[in-house]
């Protein structure tokens, strides 16, 4: 039955481009938001928009209770959790299956599977799916953790048991630093997930990070969309992503997405979802973990295969069988995603908040930008920094990455400071453009990716600035030009 | 109309010309305006905005952000990283931006050594530990966990 009415249970930029399919589909679409979000740009994308409680992500895009209350007062027939917040807990695919509403995603028995690391690494090591060493204490205490972290042998990897996204994630070298990453660890696991359960794993030298974008039907079709290079990775939290990437091979290509299938077909999936590998030299692979959702990063294979998979998720959801079989999907070119964050570069990376005075995006060919703001927004500090998602497509990595650099480069973005101009140093550095990538990279280069105030700006810009005016309601400062004109806006 | 625009540590002294040209240093360049948020300077194009004293300009590929000495936006003096400001000689920290006071870690009259950790900040999901920039003794905490604290007032203070 074709689904008549989404709510999305999200915000930003995701929250847009899932509102954006369902009109292209003919699928009325429901917006939720907090009353930090009251005038987001997500809110006006959707045919309409539903308040769901205060600015707390807890009490509100965190809340199961809130979004099905939502759900039931805008008559919703399904719910697309999006990314982050709820996608990943069981327990709103689970109220939703009790409503009789259609969850967006996998059913609430595979979420809560994969989203136990210990349950989903003993499913894979069954389909013959090969597994990092490592485990779930099965004493959670400090001490408990410690033990198992020391046992692996240093360096260690401490994260959340519960969710992805690099959240409370830490790598430990020593008894001391795993004390410290321990208690920070689960703090983070706590406000992020609501659990603070730890894992613990071995630590792979200079992996590389490759995803395969799985999917799956109601009908028992299963196929892969091919790999994900994501070793562009800060603290673990990716911000450069591509297809293909420059260190698969065709036969390794086919051998990490037979075992993809093989996982998403031993997990019972449905809709989309992600087997990330960690990728050791070329050849060797291990399963890290299955995203049971959408990813951030789902442009990139949209770009070089050509589907849409948000609306491959839709139709699943309604029932029908998967669009494509695997022989009709390949892929062609290569797509580059940049990660447009509010966070200054020059001060560790510290997430910003302010106006978007200015904010215009570029265009141009082999150019997307899936953004969750508009000039003119305030970005608040409620919620996660990231403001937009920048694809490049090209017919080689070389034209794909020259035209990322060139729409970065043609990106103004004045009021907060953004990585924009970090992101174009990086994808013009050796280390990115010789395709020699691991996860431990931006962190070997960042000195050479920071160094923005050195030097005197350009004359032009000094010139600007002498012009640049107040706003008309701003009499802090004297404005040279207000005797002649009014430039305030 | 004179005036010094700070970048950073740099200063420069600028002057607007009647006639639409700007004397930076003893360069002149020609600069015409386009909207309220853009002006052509020797034929570059530049994007330009004001806030709170901070003028914001992007220009050839990146943005650049210059105060006016004097002006709104002076923080000479002021420390631009990300650790929690220090401010006077009894030693009060302070939040670097809006944020949550996660955990206390120390009491009054706690003996502290430098960079112990005094307490943690929590802000768009990311943990900052505040700490101690010397070795002191724990004078009062001024905040509770959960709080929601904002840049510029004092936390803790140390002596």
């Amino acid at each position: 039955m074709p689904l008549a009415r989404v709510l999305i249970a999200n915000r930003g930029e995701i929250a847009v481009r899932i509102a954006r399919a369902c009109r292209e589909a003919g699928i009325a679409s429901v917006a939720v938001y907090s009353d930090a979000d009251r005038t987001a740009l997500h809110t006006r994308a959707a045919d309409r928009a539903v308040r769901i409680g205060p600015a707390s992500p807890a009490e509100s895009y965190l809340s199961v209770p809130a979004i099905m209350e939502a759900a039931r007062k805008s008559g919703a027939d399904a719910i697309h959790p999006g990314y982050g917040f709820l996608s990943e807990r069981a327990e709103l695919a689970r109220a939703c299956e009790s409503a009789g509403i259609r969850f967006v995603g996998p059913p609430s028995d595979v979420i809560a599977r994969m989203g136990s690391k210990i349950a989903a690494r003993e499913l894979m090591r069954g389909a013959g799916v090969p597994i990092v060493p490592g485990g779930t204490p099965s004493d959670q205490s400090d001490a408990g953790v410690l033990s198992a972290a020391r046992a692996l042998g240093y360096p260690v990897l401490i994260k959340a048991s519960a969710g992805g996204g690099g959240k409370g994630m830490r790598m430990v070298a020593s008894d001391g630093e795993a004390r410290e990453g321990i208690a920070a660890a689960r703090r983070e696991a706590e406000a992020a997930f609501g659990d603070g359960t730890l894992y613990v794993e071995r630590l792979i030298d200079r992996p590389r990070h490759v995803e395969i974008q799985v999917f799956a039907d109601a009908h028992g079709n299963v196929v892969h969309l091919f790999e994900r290079e994501c070793s562009i990775q800060r603290r673990h939290q990716k911000i450069v992503e591509e297809s293909p990437s420059t260190a698969i091979a065709p036969d390794v290509r086919e051998r990490m997405g037979g075992a993809a299938v093989a996982a998403a077909r031993a997990a019972n999936y449905r809709s989309a979802g992600t087997i990330e590998f960690l990728v050791e030299g070329t050849s060797t692979f291990y399963f890290l973990e299955m995203n049971t959702r959408l990813q951030v990063e789902h442009p990139v294979t949209e770009a070089v295969t050509g589907v849409d998979l948000v609306h491959a998720q839709l139709a699943v959801a309604a029932g029908d069988p998967l669009p494509w079989t695997q022989g009709q999907l390949s892929q062609r070119g290569h797509a580059i995603e940049c990660r447009i964050y509010a966070e200054d570069p020059e001060r560790e990376f510290l997430p910003q908040a302010g106006p978007l005075l200015l904010y215009r995006e570029p265009s141009g060919p082999g150019i997307r930008i899936d953004a969750g703001v508009v000039e003119g927004d305030r970005v608040g500090v409620n919620y996660d920094p990231l403001l937009a998602k920048l694809v490049a497509y090209g017919e080689t990595r070389e034209i794909a990455a020259a035209r990322a650099v060139e729409a970065l480069t043609s990106y103004p973005v004045l009021g907060i400071r953004t990585n924009i101009s970090f992101l174009a140093r990086l994808l013009q550095h050796d280390a990115f453009t010789s395709g020699r990538l691991h996860t431990g990279l931006v962190g070997e280069i960042l000195p050479q990716l920071t160094a923005d105030e050195d030097g005197d700006p350009p004359v032009e810009a000094i010139a600007a600035a002498a012009l640049a005016t107040q706003r008309a309601d701003d009499t802090s400062a004297h404005d040279p030009w207000s005797a002649l004109r009014r430039w305030g806006r | 109309m004179k005036l010094t625009l700070a970048h950073g540590d740099r200063e420069y002294e600028v002057e607007v010309l009647a006639d639409g040209r700007v004397r930076v240093g003893d360069r002149i360049v020609n600069a015409v305006r386009g909207e309220s948020d853009s002006v052509r300077v020797d034929g570059t194009q530049a994007w330009i905005a004001v806030h709170e004293g901070v003028r914001w300009v992007f220009c050839n590929g990146r943005p650049y952000t210059f105060t006016e000495r004097g002006g709104a936006g002076d923080r000479r003096g002021a420390d631009r990283r990300p650790r929690p400001r220090q401010r006077g000689a009894g030693g009060e920290l302070s939040a670097p931006m809006p944020a949550t006071v996660r955990r206390l870690l120390v009491a009054p009259g706690d003996r502290v050594k430098a960079g112990d950790s005094l307490l943690i900040l929590e802000a768009m999901k990311m943990e900052l530990p505040v700490r101690a920039p010397a070795a002191g003794t724990v004078r009062a905490i001024l905040c509770r966990e959960g709080d929601l604290v904002q840049p510029g007032v004092a936390l803790v203070t140390i002596e």
